[in-house]
């Protein structure tokens, strides 16, 4: 490896370079290496300026964006307006089959009054479209190719592409601020986890971003050359419920689930520390964070709110539980050994548990179609709290939205429309803090935790901040010594 | 038509049934690409869009036609993942898993065959130990749990391998080692067995009774016909040693068909699996036919009776 | 190896395997062993007195797993072979006695499941019936019985041209009845010694399909499933690999010395 090139190790192969087609957490990452968008996550969870310099929203259906001028593909021309107008008509093309397509669904024209101006019209109000505006932008005369286009305006551009091996990225020489002084930067896939960490240890790798167990850190930790960092995240892992099972769908035996978890103590020993109870969907990082209670760790109550809601325990301590429950999770190791703990602890009050770990295709089928009863997930990368609308409104159970638990409740379908329609920020913030105590009372989902983001890396590599949602972006800025 | 020309038309039928298993099986697994490309938190009516823009939504023994038809002209559609032909996809794989498979049925043939020959001339000798040892080693030792040892050892203590990955011939040192230790536990025994099997033979016992140099040429017509069954079990292990690529592969990042087909798996990218297992199946027969020729060249029996 | 070379390999391979399953039927009883309970402060703990194996990562105790996974992983390989053996052995019994177009059509379906990738095979079904105990035997049960047809085609068809075959049709018997206390007899040790040795490729293909998280479904401690979950903590806590792994290889062991030692003693021919 030369001396100013870094290697990264990732367990699986982003779905697609092309920023029409990637949906998963890996082609994220890519895609925020090699393309610009209008607008870029930030860490509280709004939107910061990235291609487009500002925006203006002149009426509730329309979205007025002032592009900077300075952005370049690898080939030397500018990013103008053209091409962002290019790919969002390439996104909404059913002949492309971008998965995409439903997010910007909403949009009904899209104007270009100049080079450096984009206007965005939708049908009707929607305040979380900016969310939608991390779409990677192509060059126009590429946007509507059926194969996959990976030439942006991102700090790096593409050199080799093996796919299920190794992506090769240099700097892209017109990057604004300068080009990046990693060169190259090799993305290499390597599925196995003990493998990726020995490629740490030899120098096969310089980065490593997706966090190994606690006590691998730990050895880790150990070798001079390499530095463990960790921040605080967002991603929010949640007990899934389906409120249409009779017993789930008792408020006490939702409450008693979420008492009989202790959090601090699933937090240290089956996630080494690496998370922060959680009382919501919201992270304290978040603009629109309200402090609401986390549920204690309280076996006696929660068995008297299980005796309360009628389900007694038929032999005491003894092993006939009050009732059973199916708990579906993926095949990760990770996964299925919080699906095992939290099976003992549901034990604990006499809810018996019995595990089905599906590999992600199914599960997904499964999960969105509302079929579990409980189930383990995580939301990574909150934006707009918009999101609170598609989960908990009761119009948007399956198919329509993601209220997979089928929640209803009045109140909740009143605070969240209010919370949609609202423009003004500060009372936006006032009616969301209210959805946030009505959720950790109401229980629809049982919160568990905020996850950690820990980056093991080089000590050579200087610059480089690990995101909270595990964006790449960073890279542009860090250099090797 | 001749011979040759008749055994070639038997596979087709063989291919078809592949063709038709793998199809009814990809199919048979809930969950469809659309839902894996979406994730968990699509919104459920994009997921219907985006199963009509792909075509999932036809009738399933319309898909199944059109699949079999495109199969007969070499066209095996479009991978849904990778958004390009899956001939391509499959072409990039193709020799990597080859090469992996090729040089660990070689090592496996270069160092069983030799070894189980002399165990059986010599037994109860140190090379007769050894060789029952390392047959019994290589067949119980399961590769999930050889392969990072090996690494271990080899790449982080002694510092002599990289660890995984493709890119040079000492990439290829450890995965082809790992896939071949199962091969060579089964081929040291069978040709031991076999070799003492042929040895034993009337004529066999009764050159060595007469003396040295006769012997030897019975000897070596012998192991002629000791090779006869291990021909066969290579033959056969083919398969096995294929779909051994798959946790190898796995496990040293070895950019192969083998892991290929899991992801595609994983993805439910129909047509890539589908051409994925042709391929494989395809390579099984061709090795097959490959045993069959050499077969009928080592034993002068066959060639008569055919 | 000789018969009496035979007689010992049969008697060490069949020694371990029924110790094993008499530690594994009795073992719960005799020793408060507790495969399931967690104890989350005591995760990764090394072997100690209290816990000879060591405990992994939810606490719980190696040994007790181990024990539990004795159960599991041979009643998976015997359910497996058991299967894959009547079903084998009937279709290739049929094709071998009917001949003619049932005997085409079986060799065809026989020629298209060995062309294809055995493992994916399993891997499809056990993802496509879902994660139970029981799927797993299916999808395992799947990958063999091409051996087992191959031979009772094989071994029934050139006993059905024998003499006392036709004798007995000409006195009107049932072929089943032929088959089964006439033919199939003559066939039985080879079938044994495949077995034997089809056992030991079905525990090993358990661990392949946990590797990839289709094997036996949590809590449940099989040997294949502890390994899997062990080999993130290779390089801290080898403990939990070690051991399943060892009882693995042994197992397997066992397996193939029986098979060498029955084909041996019954002087079989491949």
């Amino acid at each position: 490896m030369p001396h100013a090139g870094l290697v990264v190790v990732l367990p699986s192969d982003p779905q697609s370079l092309d920023p029409r087609f990637g949906t998963d957490a890996n082609s994220a990452r890519l895609a925020d290496l090699l393309h610009v968008a209008l607008t870029r996550p930030g860490s509280d969870g709004r939107r910061v300026p990235a291609l487009a310099a500002r925006w203006e929203v002149p009426d509730p259906r329309t979205f007025v964006f002032h592009l900077r001028t300075d952005f370049r593909f690898p080939d030397g021309s500018p990013v103008t307006a053209t091409d962002v107008r290019a790919t969002y008509e390439a996104v909404l093309d059913p002949t492309i089959a971008s998965p995409r397509r439903g997010a910007l669904a909403v949009l009904s024209a899209i104007e270009t009054p100049d080079d450096a101006t984009v206007v965005l019209h939708t049908r009707e109000p929607f305040t979380a479209l900016l969310d939608a505006t991390g779409l990677g932008v192509l060059p126009a005369a590429r946007a509507r190719d059926q194969t996959e286009v990976a030439i942006g305006a991102g700090p790096f551009r593409l050199v080799e592409a093996v796919r299920g091996e190794r992506i090769v990225l240099r700097p892209n020489p017109g990057f604004p601020g300068g080009p990046p002084r990693i060169d190259p930067l090799v993305v290499r896939i390597v599925p196995d986890e003990v493998v990726r960490v020995l490629e740490l240890r030899r120098g096969g790798a310089g980065l490593l971003e997706d966090a190994p167990e606690p006590e691998v850190l730990e050895w880790l930790r150990r070798d001079p050359a390499l530095r463990v960092t960790r921040v605080p995240g967002t991603s929010f892992a949640y007990l899934a419920l389906n409120l249409r099972d009779p017993r789930l769908a008792q408020r006490r035996v939702r409450q008693a689930i979420a008492l009989a978890l202790d959090r601090r103590a699933l937090v240290r020993f089956v996630l080494g520390g690496a998370a922060r109870p959680a009382s919501g969907l919201l992270a304290p990082e978040h603009w629109a964070y309200a402090p609401a209670p986390i549920p204690p760790h309280d076996v006696r109550r929660a068995r008297r709110l299980l005796d309360r809601a009628g389900f007694r325990d038929p032999d005491g301590p003894g092993p006939r539980p009050r009732f059973r429950l199916v708990y579906k999770t993926s095949t990760d190791v990770a996964r299925r050994r919080l699906a095992e703990a939290i099976q003992a602890a549901l034990a604990e009050v006499g809810i018996a548990v019995e595990i089905r770990s599906y590999e992600w295709g199914t599960l997904y089928a499964d999960v969105r179609r509302g079929n579990f009863q409980l189930s383990a997930l995580t939301w990574v990368g909150v934006g707009d709290p918009d999101l609170y609308y598609l989960t908990f409104h009761s119009t948007m159970r399956p198919p329509a939205g993601y209220n997979r638990g089928g929640y209803a409740s009045g109140v909740m379908d009143r605070l969240t429309t209010e919370g949609r329609r609202t423009l003004d920020p500060e009372r936006r913030r006032a009616v969301y803090a209210r959805i946030q105590r009505r959720a950790a009372h109401d229980l629809p989902v049982v919160p568990l935790w905020w996850e950690d983001r820990i980056v093991v890396a080089t000590r050579r590599l200087s610059g480089f901040v690990p995101a909270a949602d595990g964006a790449l972006d960073s890279l542009a800025r860090a250099s090797l010594d | 038509m001749g011979a040759a020309g008749r055994r070639l038309l038997a596979l087709v039928p063989t291919v078809v049934g592949v063709a038709t298993l793998v199809f009814v099986l990809v199919h048979l697994v809930p969950g469809d690409p659309v839902d894996v490309m979406l994730g968990e938190w699509a919104a459920p009516a994009d997921v219907q869009a985006l199963r009509h823009d792909l075509g999932l939504d036809r009738p399933l023994l319309e898909q199944y036609l059109r699949f079999l038809a495109r199969a007969a002209t070499g066209d095996l559609g479009d991978s849904i993942a990778y958004r390009m032909p899956v001939r391509r996809v499959i072409a990039a794989r193709y020799p990597a898993t080859l090469a992996l498979a090729g040089t660990a049925l070689g090592l496996a043939l270069v160092l069983a065959i030799p070894l189980g020959v002399v165990a059986a001339l010599r037994p109860r000798s140190a090379v007769d130990r050894a060789a029952r040892v390392l047959s019994l080693a290589g067949v119980c030792l399961p590769t999930v749990w050889l392969g990072p040892l090996l690494i271990l050892a080899f790449a982080i203590g002694l510092g002599w391998l990289p660890v995984s990955g493709a890119g040079s011939v000492r990439h290829l040192v450890l995965p082809a080692v790992t896939l071949a230790l199962g091969m060579i536990g089964v081929l040291v025994r069978l040709t031991r067995a076999s070799m003492i099997t042929a040895l034993g033979e009337e004529y066999v016992r009764t050159a060595r009774a007469k003396g040295a140099p006769a012997w030897r040429v019975v000897a070596v017509h012998a192991l002629r016909n000791a090779l006869l069954p291990v021909t066969t079990v290579v033959g056969l292990q083919a398969g096995a040693l294929l779909a051994g690529t798959i946790v190898t592969e796995t496990i040293f990042a070895w950019p192969g068909l083998g892991r290929l087909v899991v992801q595609a798996i994983d993805a439910r990218d129909y047509p890539l699996v589908q051409g994925c297992v042709l391929a494989i199946a395809f390579t099984y027969v061709a090795v097959n036919a490959l045993v069959d020729a050499l077969h009928r060249v080592i034993d002068p029996r066959f060639r008569h009776e055919s | 190896m000789n018969r009496d070379g035979g007689r010992s390999a049969v008697a060490a391979g069949l020694g371990f395997l029924a110790l094993l399953a008499l530690g594994a039927a009795v073992g719960p009883r005799a020793f408060p062993l507790d495969p399931y309970a967690t104890a989350l402060g005591e995760r990764l703990r090394p072997p100690s007195a209290a816990h000879p194996l060591g405990q992994d990562a939810l606490g719980r105790d190696v040994l007790a797993r181990v024990v539990y996974g004795a159960r599991i992983s041979l009643g998976v390989g015997a359910a497996a072979v058991l299967l894959s053996l009547v079903v084998g052995v009937a279709l290739g019994a049929v094709a071998g006695y009917a001949g003619g177009w049932a005997d085409e059509a079986i060799g065809r379906l026989i020629d298209v499941f060995l062309a294809f990738p055995g493992l994916l095979l399993a891997i499809a079904l056990a993802a496509a019936l879902g994660p139970s105990l029981v799927h797993v035997v299916l999808a395992l049960a799947l990958l063999g019985w091409t051996g087992y047809a191959r031979l009772a085609r094989t071994e029934v068809g050139a006993l059905t041209a024998r003499d006392f075959v036709l004798a007995a049709r000409a006195l009107g018997a049932a072929p089943s009845r032929i088959v089964v206390r006439h033919v199939l007899p003559l066939a039985a040790p080879t079938l044994c010694v495949q077995a034997a040795f089809g056992m030991a490729s079905a525990i090993v293909a358990e661990a392949s399909l946990s590797f990839l998280g289709l094997g036996a479904p949590p809590p449940l401690p099989s040997w294949g499933s502890m390994i899997d979950e062990g080999r993130p903590f290779l390089l801290v806590a080898p403990h939990l690999t070690v051991f399943p792994g060892v009882a693995l290889a042994a197992t397997v062991l066992a397996l193939q010395l029986l098979g060498d030692g029955l084909r041996d003693l019954f002087a079989v021919r491949d």
